[in-house]
């Protein structure tokens, strides 16, 4: 009941004291507000990265293994992947067949074309020859009409299912169902639209920006026939717990395939979604770092502000203390009394940081990437502005109450 | 320990109260071993030259200090021992100030300067709102409640600040210099409010060096140089309108 009544008494005096000097007290949070700022960006930074790249990479299953020429995350010498043998179509074939039901396989091959249809034209599109076990690899569906079948493959069928972009670019909002598009010199149909599945990642490859043909199809119209071009091969794993059983069974079968010696090393590599989190992971740590590193030096700045304001605060109302004592105010009461002041102006620091902060994130949202400031991240700025107000009003505080009320009383 | 004997009318007594100062190499002898009681409902007026020790007196029978030696006990408590705690405890209920300079909070109203000793003593709003209300009330403020301290004149503010100082019916009032910044008409209102109260039971103290003030009181202890120099009861009609 006391210590209610008394951090009442404390949050009034504080309100009260920072209404007498408005000007001093903004000025004096502008530290704060830049430091409160860096945190909300470093946190919305590092929550759009993380959002974007899961809705980016969405359709790579975690629990799927990807055998092809080159690491996606090339390290060390580019070119002794390069001049590795391309994987043919027909080792994808043996290793379905020696994998005898244990995973499913699914070969694709993909290169970029020019699309057109009538006198719209998309540059460099991504095209991808697959086949329907695509399906059973990926999470993309499609939104209308149908993805590729069976017999699309088996027939070489000239069809195709184009993902949302391609659909906008090139038709705009008339239905693409069953109009025939250009795809390079070949004339494809268009069975299918394929879901949105989000932008591009760090310069990964926008699944909204391709479009599927049965890969027999695309062998035929693109040329991808004698180990010139490399075909990707799927696996997936029975489950998520099996894969890294399953990878050792699958780099086995691949090099009998290739009749790779013990000694020889691996002329193919093994991807799969761990690679890129840790990639990712490694790009998070510098944004995070450098986050953290301009966060605290600026709230360290704000806090050495708020600190010798409080002094002077404290040195200001000497006489004030004085008199508070004499009527009975102990030193918790002091002290409680201009550390509210001091987290109060560092809330009022923390309420305009998050606000300029939200301006700048509406931004970046329009202009880089998504982002949004979440509930979670506000409660976070909020709890650094208050923790810094006390820390940095605590010496001023402790060093008021401690004055000593004869002393206090006479000060002019 | 030093045993103090205190009758049931006895608000304080002190004994062989010294206080000495260390400043740089100099040590002041402020008090030099001061004993005197005070009743409950005595009316007193300390008096005494500048340096003579009364305003150390006064810190000291107002607890916002402790002797260096000797021993001091207010209502039977020795506050000597006491924790600063304890001692700001002992400001709070049992004494009153009323300074020279009125000593008002400014950027608080009238209310809440006199409802402060009720806050920092944890008293609930109900009760500090009626208490409040009622020392206003009695010091003829009413009217003012909402006003800040600057826009009362000089008396009205002293007026202020005896009723900050009575709201929490302490013990003694300590009344130091209280006219020494008001005119002598305003004086005169300030004393007339202070003879009321003591006519009510009130036991106060009065620090002043105008004699015409002193009078006021029923007894004058004059200090020189530290130490008593004569403790006298005024006689009735001696001078004051008392």
């Amino acid at each position: 009941m006391k210590l209610a009544i008394d951090i009442g008494e404390s949050f009034q005096i504080a309100i009260s004291a920072i209404r007498a000097n408005k000007a001093r007290g903004v000025l004096t949070t502008l530290g704060i507000i830049i430091g409160i700022i860096a945190v909300v960006l470093t946190m919305t930074a590092a929550n759009g990265l993380h959002n974007q790249f899961r809705q980016s990479f969405a359709a790579v299953g975690a629990d799927v293994i990807y055998v092809s020429r080159m690491p996606w995350v090339v390290m060390g010498d580019f070119f002794t992947y390069r001049n590795r043998p391309a994987i043919e179509l027909r080792e994808a074939r043996e290793l379905e067949g020696r994998l005898r039901g244990r995973g499913i396989v699914n070969p694709s091959m993909s290169t970029q074309r020019d699309v057109k249809y009538r006198a719209e034209t998309i540059d460099a599109m991504r095209i991808v020859g697959t086949t329907e076990k695509q399906m059973l690899v990926s999470s993309g569906r499609p939104q209308s009409g149908r993805f590729i079948m069976g017999s699309d493959v088996t027939y070489k069928k000239n069809v195709c299912v184009i993902g949302t972009n391609v659909r906008d670019g090139l038709f705009g909002s008339a239905n693409p169902l069953n109009k025939k598009i250009k795809i390079g010199r070949a004339v494809f149909r268009v069975i299918g639209v394929m879901e949105e599945q989000g932008g591009s990642f760090l310069g990964g490859p926008n699944f909204d920006r391709q479009i599927f043909v049965p890969i027999t199809s695309y062998v035929k119209a693109f040329g991808g026939q004698r180990g010139r071009q490399s075909v990707n091969i799927s696996v997936k794993a029975p489950s998520k717990e099996a894969m890294e059983d399953f990878e050792f069974v699958v780099i086995g079968e691949m090099r009998k395939i290739r009749k790779l010696r013990p000694a020889e090393p691996d002329n193919f590599s093994i991807n799969k979604l761990d690679t890129l989190v840790g990639a990712f992971n490694n790009v998070m740590g510098v944004v995070l770092l450098v986050g953290l590193l301009v966060t605290s030096i600026s709230l360290f700045v704000g806090g050495v502000g708020v600190m010798n304001i409080m002094f002077v605060s404290v040195t200001e109302r000497t006489r004030e203390i004085g008199i508070r004592k004499a009527i009975g105010a102990k030193r918790r009461s002091i002290l409680l009394q201009f550390l509210f002041e001091s987290a109060i102006i560092c809330l009022l620091g923390g309420v305009i940081g998050i606000v300029l902060a939200s301006l700048l994130t509406a931004v970046i949202n329009t202009v880089l990437m998504p982002a949004s400031v979440s509930v979670s991240i506000v409660i976070v700025a909020v709890t650094v502005a208050v923790a810094v107000g006390v820390v940095a009003g605590f010496v001023p505080a402790w060093r008021g109450s401690k004055l000593d009320p004869v002393e206090a009383l006479r000060y002019e | 320990m030093n045993n103090i004997e205190t009758s049931g009318s006895t608000a304080l007594s002190l004994r062989n109260v010294t206080k000495t100062y260390v400043m740089g190499a100099d040590t002041v002898h402020a008090l030099r071993g001061v004993s005197i009681d005070i009743d409950r409902n005595e009316y007193v007026a300390v008096m005494g030259p500048s340096g003579s020790g009364k305003s150390t007196l006064m810190h000291l029978i107002g607890c916002l200090d402790v002797p260096t030696s000797g021993t001091y006990s207010l209502e039977g408590r020795m506050v000597a021992e006491m924790s600063e705690s304890q001692l700001a405890e002992i400001r709070n209920r049992q004494i009153g100030f009323v300074f020279q300079t009125f000593n008002l909070i400014p950027r608080s109203n009238i209310f809440h300067n006199v409802e402060l000793p009720l806050v920092y003593g944890g008293v609930g709003k109900a009760e500090r709102r009626e208490r409040t209300e009622l020392a206003i009330k009695r010091v003829g403020l009413t009217d003012r409640m909402k006003h800040k301290p600057n826009e009362l004149s000089g008396g009205q503010r002293q007026r202020v600040a005896i009723a900050r100082a009575l709201v929490f019916d302490p013990s003694i009032i300590l009344a130091d210099e209280p006219t020494g910044n008001l005119d002598s008409k305003t004086g005169d209102e300030i004393m007339t409010v202070l003879d009321g109260l003591h006519d009510a039971g009130q036991t106060i103290i009065l620090v002043t060096h105008e004699d015409y003030i002193a009078r006021h009181a029923l007894r004058t202890v004059r200090l020189l140089d530290g130490s008593i120099e004569s403790d006298v009861k005024n006689g009735l009609g001696a001078g004051g309108n008392h």
